[in-house]
């Protein structure tokens, strides 16, 4: 909320600096965001008297002034406008001064006439928003040279108050003075309002009826005949333009004014447009509509509060007018409403039909009731001094649930308790009564009833009292002291999701991948290109953009986006993973969505580093992003992985499943050309997707175990085989580990080649033989070896070169 | 022949074999000179051959000093062969680059934000809060309702909600964990929830994704000096030791009291100014948010069936993204998701 320090000191006599009042109300908790002169366009501009006027030699509409600003000599100035005249106060600004519009003044020959500066008008100060006819004429009270925002008074400082959604007392400058005054010790005094009234009673001419006492607790109109809408005198105007209001008339201003001031929004109703002599307060009828005052349709749901006369309705309750009812020039009598609406209702309609506006944001927090009678009142007479008329006696309103103070039990020692800091009993009992509470004697127990002041809707139970005596004491000031964290012997966490991630992260960054983090919604289209299936899919009702509108079900397609960043700028050799959630829809779901954790690895560019003495030229594939998923299984100590070709996903070819102990971990591939070309990769790009759910669960059933040392010496032999193409070397590993030769212990692929000209692979594997509890001889070995090939060889398309 | 001149002609050796190894530069050379004097037919040899023509006494005498020779010879030979070894290696070592590039491995790094997340939970962890994760996607109710945010409460104005369905949202912070930690177990609960959170909201200073650590201790007798506490201990850990916390009255729905947490201001040091003006991380101020805490609301604990008389708790939750921007100087939230090499690189 914007507030002008002038105008609060209208109701407490402040005297300090803006920043030292920015600085307490941000320790109360009214956050101030900033301190700023609306008018700060216009400082330079200063108080200049028109001393003498003649008509342009070399034109008939421009004049030729001096004018004095307080300066050395007056200036000569060249000015277009009719009314300029000589004895004139006028806003001048000099050469130099840059004006609202953008306009910075010269000085300049203006046919032929030297003009050291320009005579302004009100648009042109951004003091009016339609064009003026001419410049603009100030009171004989200004002074000749002082900078024009304060020759007027105008409010040249403005806070910029940040009010959290429980303090609907402070969206208004009553409510920021209220909290001014309690914190600076000063007096607090509303505005005096006194007006005479004549004619029939208002409650004679006009009939209020509510139809649900809880959707408006309170109803009242004041009637005012006789008026002339015109627009606002300049200080109203002014005023309602330094906090950021468009003044519009004087009838609507001073229901901006008294909403601003005092929080309680009003609506002034052109009463000749009321049919009959009541006013119905009632829910909408589903699909009934109403034009607001902005010339829409609006279409309703009974949800939706109508204000109607006998006939129709005219205003959205507490969001808008009715455009068939609304002040206009040549209206002049007037219905004026002060009510309070429930603030559910008012936000429900205010958000569906998104219209917020500065009265539906102060009847969805809660305005106050009892207030309510004096912001009426004020409204009144602001009216009859701007715009004329004649109140007619009483209010005519309806009242169907007062408001009804309620008590609170409070306890200082609970305060004690819960801030952690001695609140003495009279320090409690001077804040609450600082804030307008009612206090009773405190009762054998310690307990004190506190009745909270109207404008405190916020101040329910006793938590909330001792949330008032903290911010007053100044939570702050609160000695800190460590906790003991108390724990039961058997709360043993087991580790936790965060935990094994952890593991997986410090794992992959010690194999070189940089860490990436994306966003997890990505867009429905990435989610096309990659053929993922759309049944599954869990989509974000209200995303920001199109290509956020769905939640990731691989993390693919956020890794690709990542190398496209990279590679789009400059980097080429890419080693990246991350470790996220994805997401897929699942009816049986409480949050109608299952979530499972990730790693993906995403493999571009060259295999090596850059530069000597790394081999060059060498790209990464296959052998590299298979490597770093067989050293994760290995590292989490799990049997290797089964390797097997798949193609259920079209963008990745060639695919390979990852099998660790019958359960599927994951999948490995090259994304297709036509893919990879969508993310600017020139090179192959790899991918792997690994289930960190399935990883951790295997992982947990890994018990770690120590094994001793083997006594006897191991014997090796080799042995090469040419394996007919098609022949995996899995298949060949998996053929002599069944062989189970008593005394095999190991085989390692240790070459591989295909001679030029076959389509035969040469694979040369090392086999480890050892016997427990001897040394083996080299015959002994040569037999079992001899056999176990054989045993190959008859299994597999395979023979000995 | 006499003995002595057999002697003397030994000693001779000694001088000439002398020369002829100085003269050797190179290890050919050395072995030629060796071959010459003590070889099987050098001169060392030729001259013991004619030992046996000697009578006895002198026989034993000039044997004696032919050993002595041969000694000497060899002591000469093994000096010189351990000086040009040495040049020879000198020679190596002085081609020996200690500069040249090693067979360095790839480097990874951590996301800044894993390392920042994993290093306010450490600091957390030791003062005894566990770690507990839940859910990205929740529920209206864990999100909102039982936080003391129920349906049309203009406190839901605070945060933008990103929707999947009307009763199911992307979680607009990790308080649910406190929901979901207290219905799973009772008191004492010293928690903290680590995650990604979602709001509908992207500018400059805000993405539609970003990270959230929540702390929450609950236990009888837990106070505000407690939460105090905790706070100025843990921020002192990440950001140093002179960093002071400034609490200033505020509201979140699921706590009250509620309090918005200042740390005096990591680049000026709370002075509000930098020798170049006015301290453009803090805008003057000397302090910069960083975190939203307070007491657990009553309503809270009424929602999962604690005793609210006989438990107080604190709640703490931080934007993860902009402890890292003020830890490490990153200026622009865009650069977090982008995951330019260049960027994660540096951490
Ligand atoms: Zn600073």
């Amino acid at each position: 909320m914007l507030l002008s320090l002038s105008w609060l000191r209208e109701l407490t006599p402040y005297q300090g600096t803006a920043q030292e009042l920015a600085d307490r109300l941000t320790m109360l908790g009214l956050e101030i965001e900033d301190i700023f002169n609306p008018f700060e366009a216009i400082m330079g501009v200063v108080v200049g008297r028109v001393l003498t006027r003649q008509a342009h030699p070399d034109s008939d509409h421009l004049s030729l002034c001096t004018v004095d600003v307080g300066g050395e000599s007056p200036l000569p100035i060249v000015c277009g406008a009719a009314n300029v005249a000589a004895g004139q106060l006028v806003p001048v600004a000099t050469v130099g001064v840059s004006l609202p519009g953008g306009l910075t003044i010269k000085k300049s020959k203006i046919r032929g006439q030297v003009s050291e500066g320009m005579i302004c008008s009100e648009s042109e100060l951004g003091l009016a928003e339609e064009k003026s006819p001419g410049i603009m004429v100030l009171p004989e009270t200004c002074q000749v040279g002082t900078p024009l925002p304060e020759a007027l008074s105008l409010d040249t400082c403005v806070l910029d108050v940040s009010i959290t959604p429980n303090r609907a007392d402070c969206l208004s400058v009553l409510g920021i003075a209220r909290e001014t005054a309690m914190a600076f010790d000063l007096p607090l005094t509303l505005p005096e309002v006194a007006y005479a009234e004549s004619g029939p009673e208002a409650a004679k001419e006009l009939a209020i009826d509510i139809e649900d006492p809880q959707q408006c607790p309170v109803y009242r109109a004041k009637i005012i005949s006789g008026v002339a809408v015109a627009p606002s005198p300049d200080r109203i105007r002014w005023r309602l333009t330094a906090i950021g209001q468009r003044p519009i008339s004087n009838i609507v201003d001073a229901t901006n004014y008294v909403l601003f001031e005092l929080g309680q929004p009003l609506h002034a109703f052109d009463r000749a447009k009321l049919a009959g002599n009541v006013i119905k307060v009632r829910n909408a009828a589903e699909g009934e509509a109403i034009v607001t005052l902005d010339g829409q349709e609006r279409k309703l749901t009974a949800r939706d509060l109508l204000i109607c006369d006998a006939e129709k309705p005219v205003a959205l309750a507490g969001v808008m007018g009715g455009a068939n009812s609304e002040m206009a020039d040549g209206s002049s009598d007037v219905v004026l409403e002060c009510a309070v609406f429930r603030p559910g209702t008012i936000r429900k309609t205010a958000r569906r039909l998104a219209l917020p506006s500065e009265a539906s944001y102060r009847f969805e927090r809660g305005v106050d009731q009892v207030g309510s009678v004096y912001a009426l009142n004020r409204a009144v007479a602001l009216m009859l001094e701007t715009a004329g008329g004649t109140a007619r006696p009483g209010v005519a309103m309806a009242e169907p649930k007062p408001f009804t103070p309620r008590g609170i039990g409070f306890r200082p020692a609970r305060a004690t308790m819960l801030l952690g800091e001695d609140m003495p009993e009279d320090f409690c009992r001077k804040v609450l009564s600082g804030l307008g509470c009612q206090l009773s004697e405190t009762d054998p127990s310690g307990v004190i009833a506190v009745t909270p002041p109207s404008h405190r809707l916020d101040l329910e139970r006793e938590a909330d009292l001792i949330e008032e005596v903290g911010r007053v004491y100044g939570l702050d000031r609160i000695a800190p002291r460590l906790p003991r964290v108390s724990k039961a012997l058997d709360d043993v966490p087991a580790e936790s999701e965060f935990g094994f991630w952890s593991r997986v992260r410090t794992f992959a960054v010690g194999l070189g991948l940089r860490e990436a983090v994306n966003y997890s919604f990505v867009g429905h289209a990435d989610l096309d290109i990659l053929c993922l299936d759309a049944a599954c899919r869990v989509s974000v009702a209200n995303p920001l953009s199109e290509d956020q509108n769905v939640m990731r079900p691989m993390l693919a397609p956020g890794l690709l986006a990542t190398v496209r960043h990279n590679l789009s700028h400059g980097n080429a050799n890419l080693r990246l993973f991350e470790v996220a959630r994805v997401f897929a829809a699942d009816a049986m779901s409480e949050t109608s969505a299952r979530e499972a954790g990730r790693l993906g690895i995403a493999l571009h560019g060259l295999r090596h580093p850059d530069g000597w003495p790394w081999p060059k030229d060498e790209l990464a594939g296959y052998g590299d992003i298979k490597g770093i998923v067989e050293a994760l299984i290995a590292h989490f100590k799990l049997p290797a992985g089964v390797y097997a070709r798949d193609d259920s996903l079209p963008w990745l070819a060639p695919q390979v499943v990852v099998t660790v102990g019958g359960k599927r971990l994951g999948v490995i591939g090259q994304v297709t050309p036509e893919v990879a070309d969508a993310y600017h990769a020139r090179h192959a790009l790899w991918l792997a997707e690994l289930d960190l759910d399935a990883l951790r669960a295997l992982a947990d059933g890994v018990k770690r175990g120590f094994k001793a040392l083997p006594s006897f010496p191991p014997v090796r032999r080799d042995v090469t085989l040419a394996a007919a193409a098609g022949v995996a070397v899995g298949d060949v590993l998996t053929a002599i580990a069944e062989a189970k030769a008593a005394i095999f212990e190991d085989v390692l692929l240790i070459d591989a080649f295909t001679p030029e000209g076959t389509d035969e692979r040469r694979l040369t594997f090392r086999l480890t033989y050892r016997h427990p509890e001897k040394t083996l001889k080299d015959k002994e070995v040569d037999k079992v070896h001899e056999a176990l090939v054989a045993a190959v060889l008859a299994k597999l398309p395979v023979t000995r070169p | 022949m006499s003995g002595l001149s057999l002697v003397a002609e030994l000693e001779g050796l000694v001088e000439a074999c002398a020369a002829r190894l100085d003269r050797a530069l190179a290890l050919e050379e050395l072995e030629a000179a060796r071959v010459e004097f003590l070889g099987r037919k050098g001169q060392l040899a030729a001259v013991m051959s004619r030992l046996p023509g000697l009578d006895p006494d002198a026989r034993r005498e000039a044997g004696k000093a032919a050993n002595a020779v041969k000694e000497r010879l060899t002591a000469l030979y093994d000096a010189r062969l351990a000086d040009l070894n040495r040049a020879a290696m000198d020679v190596a070592l002085a081609g020996f680059d200690p500069t040249v590039p090693g067979y360095a491995p790839a480097a990874g790094s951590l996301h800044p934000v894993t390392l920042v997340t994993a290093e306010i939970c450490k600091a957390l962890e030791e003062l005894g809060f566990s770690i507990v994760t839940g859910p990205e996607i929740e529920t209206d109710y864990y999100n909102f309702e039982a936080l003391n945010m129920p349906p049309e409460h203009p406190a839901r104005d605070m945060q933008d909600t990103l929707y999947i369905s009307d009763s199911i949202v992307l979680r607009t912070h990790t308080s649910p964990l406190q929901i979901r930690t207290m219905l799973a177990s009772k008191p004492p609960v010293a928690v903290i929830a680590p995650g990604k959170v979602y709001r509908r909201d992207s500018d400059l200073t805000h993405t539609p994704m970003f990270h959230q650590i929540e702390g929450l201790l609950v236990d009888e007798g837990v106070s505000m000096a407690d939460l105090r506490g905790t706070l100025t201990a843990f921020v002192r850990r990440i950001f140093g030791p002179k960093t002071n916390v400034r609490f200033r009255p505020s509201f979140f729905p699921f706590t009250e009291p509620s309090a918005e947490v200042d740390i005096s201001c990591v680049l000026c040091g709370g002075k509000g100014s930098t020798a170049s003006g006015p301290c453009r991380v803090c805008k003057g101020t000397g302090f910069v948010e960083i975190l939203g805490c307070g007491m657990v609301d009553p309503n809270v604990f009424d929602a999962v069936g604690y005793d609210t008389e006989r438990y107080t708790g604190f709640a703490f939750g931080m934007g993860v993204e902009r402890v890292t921007m003020l830890k490490y100087g990153i200026g622009d939230l865009r650069m977090f998701f982008e995951n330019d090499i260049r960027f994660l690189s540096q951490f």
